[in-house]
């Protein structure tokens, strides 16, 4: 679970649940997990980066997989845990393993379970966001379009540039505010090209800059959500 | 130590560690497959690239095709050219023409070219006594004789003929593509910058 | 160059003001991203070139001693001098001495973003020698006295009633409003100068260590004038432009035109090798290669070597959501965008330029595009790194990291930390400013959180 969802949006967490339920897998959320290190490694804390990824990997070492709702959490151990263990023998081959079964969720779930009848259920159009790490890193793209399109009721409107950055980028949001909200300023723009109901993206991060952005510009209408919201539904 | 030797000092240090790090053996990168006709290919490139390509059977024909050129866009018919055509026929086409390297008043610069790449369609031209760069780059207008002969499929078949027939480079070797050409002022491309705006090639045979 | 990076934020924040600038850079998306994506389009195997492209710059640094003198040998053979310069003042110095031996007076430069390193311009005019830039963009920053802003679109921030006004004034003649005609006024100007210089001064894009020769690829046929008609001819390069040989050039010219400016080629593209020959009727009598390093030697062999590759397209400027909204004068020194995030640390000072490499969101848009695949955001953060082990970075961040990485290690106390903030904050939402946050605050609104965390409710719903 992503330290934003455990904060802000625990009812990811819980679509997340729902969606590999449906799915047949059992899922366990081990209960001390805390952050898989990105924050760090990307201030430059490689030390400590490393500490928590051994951590991480201690607690998910029973799992035959492991499911992240975020595709920058997924990237930050698929991707730059190998790197940050590539000189250290001792550790190295336990990191790579926990990688190599580590998958963000719709990339799981299109993967590996044959999702016919997806839980949720969405009347209008979507427009769906392109998250960074996700795509560039873990190849993302397709996958949550093609459990979008199954979806009932959801219409999936593409908007322009949705490839480019929303400008949420972790601490660089607050650090470089201006940009990061200019950024998301011409996010917002393609998504009020598209007239969707409602934006849809993997990563909790963007969605709250894009959220954030969209409330100050004075658009309270344009739901911002979760995949895993989308693709779950309400709980019964 | 002279700073030359500092230098590739301080670069051969550095490598002590460097040259294990890289696998060698890499792939080579194989050129795009040559289609069989290059002509018409390396027409419609450089077509698109701005240049206008001519078609005439016979050598001999080139001096009244140039006047022909030159009439339909009110040109005077004078033009300096590569002494390696100076054989040419132009007074028969009442052409003024004289071989040497160009001057800045030169409105028409007549060359030949070495050869040409299909792939990119640009024209090849080498620099020597016979062949003066100044000619296809001071004149207004650039006109380049091309053999369909001469049409290669890739910058690098271009390297290997050069090799083949000259071992070592000239001075200048200059890939032309076109007429000269800025997008500076608001990246709106806008042609004749400081070389030929307009580049016309003849090119001679099937 | 003065570097002035530390006003990073300063000048970015105005930069955002800039309706004109805004505008300017609205072009981008059309003008480079479009155009690299369709000339892309055109070649059957994109990545397996860019795999080649990069294997040839990698080869090429493994062996770099190996090829500088191989490339000083054929130069030197074919006529040319070649001329070490350790640093930018070296670099200076020599220009300036082969200038008085050979008694020039006026020097016309193609465009050359190592001279702008060098600051050479202004050195040269000090030493009392006229220069006059030729590159369209480069002689509109030499009358406005300003630098670029890009290193390939050195004047894109500019709009053509600003250059109309400028040439007005400069050149005083009839204000012109229309883009043809400030070129072809342009060209009349600056004509008269390839004709009456003595010596020209270029760049190189790469060189070719099989042959000792100097390659360039313009469009406006400056490079080309300049380095044929005055007598003097000099290069200035950075010692990792060489590549092995003209089959390697073949295959970097299919991707350095394309990831710069959409071209399949560029317009010319000049191979070079020494002075003019015997019964030559034009060319220059005296060729010079000044080979700079100026921290480049000390970048080998360290993680910091991939960025060695870089071809100097602009493509990661181009693609960087950032560059795309501040444009190119906010980074401060010679290379803006990413890569100027990571070579101005390195060439300019750590110290003075700690915000580069942080003003990234890491998006991974430049390393997608590069055409020799530099891992431009792992060069970035390997930065912050360095700038964390040196105190570069502001104690509240420091103390800041330290407190998350003790945290997140003991889950009891990250979770109660969790909790805490969720109820916080959901307490202050609708807050239009919160301390500690008022950079996000700024241009957001701050998203109210559920109110319990995950950990709570889960805890809840599944009892041990």
């Amino acid at each position: 679970m992503t330290c934003l969802v455990d904060l802000m949006r625990p009812r990811i967490g819980f679509a997340a649940l729902r969606l590999l339920e449906t799915a047949g897998c059992r899922v366990v959320v081990p209960d001390a997990q805390t952050c898989c290190g990105q924050p760090g490694y990307n201030a430059g804390e490689f030390d400590s980066a490393r500490a928590l990824a051994l951590k991480l990997a201690d607690e998910f070492a029973d799992c035959e997989y492991v499911v992240v709702p975020s595709g920058s959490c997924a990237g930050m151990i698929r991707v730059h845990y190998p790197t940050l263990f590539a000189h250290d023998a001792i550790h190295r081959e336990r990191v790579a393993q926990l990688a190599a079964r580590t998958y963000e969720l719709t990339d799981f779930l299109v993967r590996f379970a044959n999702v016919t009848a997806l839980p949720g259920r969405f009347e209008g159009t979507l427009t769906y966001h392109d998250a960074c790490s996700g795509l560039r890193e873990l190849g993302i793209q397709r996958q949550p379009r093609a459990l979008l399109a199954k979806l009932p009721g959801a219409k999936l409107v593409e908007m322009p540039d949705a490839t480019t950055c929303c400008g949420f980028g972790g601490t660089f949001s607050n650090k470089y505010g201006e940009i990061s909200s200019a950024m998301a300023g011409r996010k917002c723009a393609a998504i009020g090209q598209t007239g969707a109901d409602a934006v849809v993206a993997g990563d909790l991060g963007c969605l709250l800059n894009i959220e954030g952005r969209l409330r100050r510009l004075g658009d309270d209408n344009t739901k911002v959500l979760h995949v895993a919201e989308v693709l779950a539904g309400e709980p019964e | 130590m002279s700073a030359r030797d500092r230098i590739l000092a301080r670069v051969a240090d550095a490598q002590t560690v460097n040259r294990h790090a890289y696998a060698d053996g890499q792939r080579r990168y194989q050129a795009p497959a040559p289609a069989s006709d290059l002509a018409p290919l390396f027409g419609e490139r450089a077509t698109r690239l701005g240049s206008e390509v001519l078609r005439v059977e016979d050598l001999l024909e080139v001096p009244a095709a140039v006047a022909r050129y030159l009439a339909t866009y009110r040109l005077a018919p004078r033009a300096v050219c590569w002494p390696e055509l100076i054989a040419l026929p132009w007074s028969r086409a009442r052409l003024e023409v004289e071989a040497r390297a160009a001057r800045d008043d030169d409105a028409v610069g007549l060359t030949g070219a070495f050869c040409a790449i299909a792939e990119t369609g640009t024209l090849m031209l080498l620099s020597g006594p016979q062949t003066p760069a100044t000619v296809s780059l001071l004149p207004d207008i650039h006109i380049a004789v091309l053999g369909a002969a001469n049409i290669v499929a890739t910058m690098e078949v271009a390297w290997a003929r050069v090799r083949a027939r000259h071992g070592a480079l000239p001075r200048a070797v200059n890939f032309v593509s076109g007429p000269s050409r800025t997008a500076d002022v608001e990246q709106t491309v806008t042609l004749g910058a400081h070389g030929p705006r307009a580049v016309s090639i003849i090119l001679v045979g099937n | 160059m003065q570097i002035t990076s530390a006003e990073f934020k300063r000048k970015a924040s105005a930069a955002l003001r800039d309706t004109q600038l805004q505008h300017a850079l609205g072009r981008m998306q059309s003008h480079f991203v479009d155009k690299r994506a369709a000339a892309m389009r055109e070649l059957p195997d994109v990545e397996a070139l860019r795999d080649a492209a990069t294997a040839i710059r990698a080869r090429a640094l493994r062996d770099l001693d190996q090829y500088l003198s191989q490339f000083e040998r054929a130069a030197t053979a074919a006529g040319a001098e070649v001329h070490w310069a350790e640093t930018a003042e070296d670099a200076n110095r020599i220009i300036t001495e082969i200038a008085r031996a050979q008694s020039v007076r006026k020097i016309v430069k193609s465009k050359s973003m190592v001279t702008e390193e060098c600051a050479l311009n202004e050195h040269l005019e000090r030493e009392g020698f006229e220069v006059v830039e030729t590159d369209l963009g480069e002689y509109i920053l030499q009358l406005a006295h300003e630098p670029p802003s890009h290193i390939v679109a050195p004047v894109m921030h500019k709009n053509k009633a600003e250059i109309a006004t400028l040439f007005e004034e400069k050149h005083r003649r009839p204000r012109l409003d229309d883009i043809a005609a400030l070129v072809g006024e342009a060209r009349e100007i600056l004509r008269p100068h390839f004709l009456t210089a003595d010596m020209g001064i270029s760049g190189a894009n790469f060189l070719i260590a099989e042959t000792g020769s100097v390659m360039l690829f313009t469009n406006e046929g400056n490079g080309r004038l300049a380095t044929t008609l005055p007598r003097v001819h000099v290069a200035i390069a950075g010692i990792e432009k060489v590549v092995p040989t003209l089959d390697d050039a073949a295959v970097l010219a299919r991707l350095l035109p394309r990831s710069a400016t959409g071209q399949s080629i560029t317009n010319y593209v000049s191979v070079l090798t020494g002075t003019r020959r015997d019964g030559d009727l034009d060319g220059p009598q005296h060729m010079h290669i000044v080979l700079l390093d100026n921290g480049r030697s000390r970048l080998l062999g360290t993680s910091m070597e991939p960025m060695l590759r870089c071809i100097r397209c602009g493509a990661c400027m181009n693609h960087c959501p950032v560059y795309q909204n501040i444009g190119g004068h906010a980074y401060g020194w010679v290379y803006p965008g990413p890569m100027g995030a990571v070579l101005t640390p390195l060439y300019a000072g750590i110290e003075k330029s700690v915000d580069l490499p942080n003003a990234s969101t890491f998006c991974g848009a430049c390393v997608a595009v590069c055409p020799v695949k530099i891992p431009l955001t792992d060069l970035m953060r390997e930065l912050r790194s360095r700038q964390l082990a040196q105190g570069l970075r502001s104690s509240a961040e420091r103390w800041g990291l330290r407190a998350w990485s003790w945290a997140a290690q003991r889950p009891n106390v990250y979770a109660w930390i969790a909790r805490a903030a969720a109820r916080l904050l959901r307490r202050l939402s609708g807050r239009r400013w919160l301390p500690g946050l008022s950079n996000w605050t700024g241009g957001r609104d701050v998203p109210t959180p559920e109110g319990r965390t995950f950990r709570e409710l889960y805890r809840d719903r599944h009892p041990k």
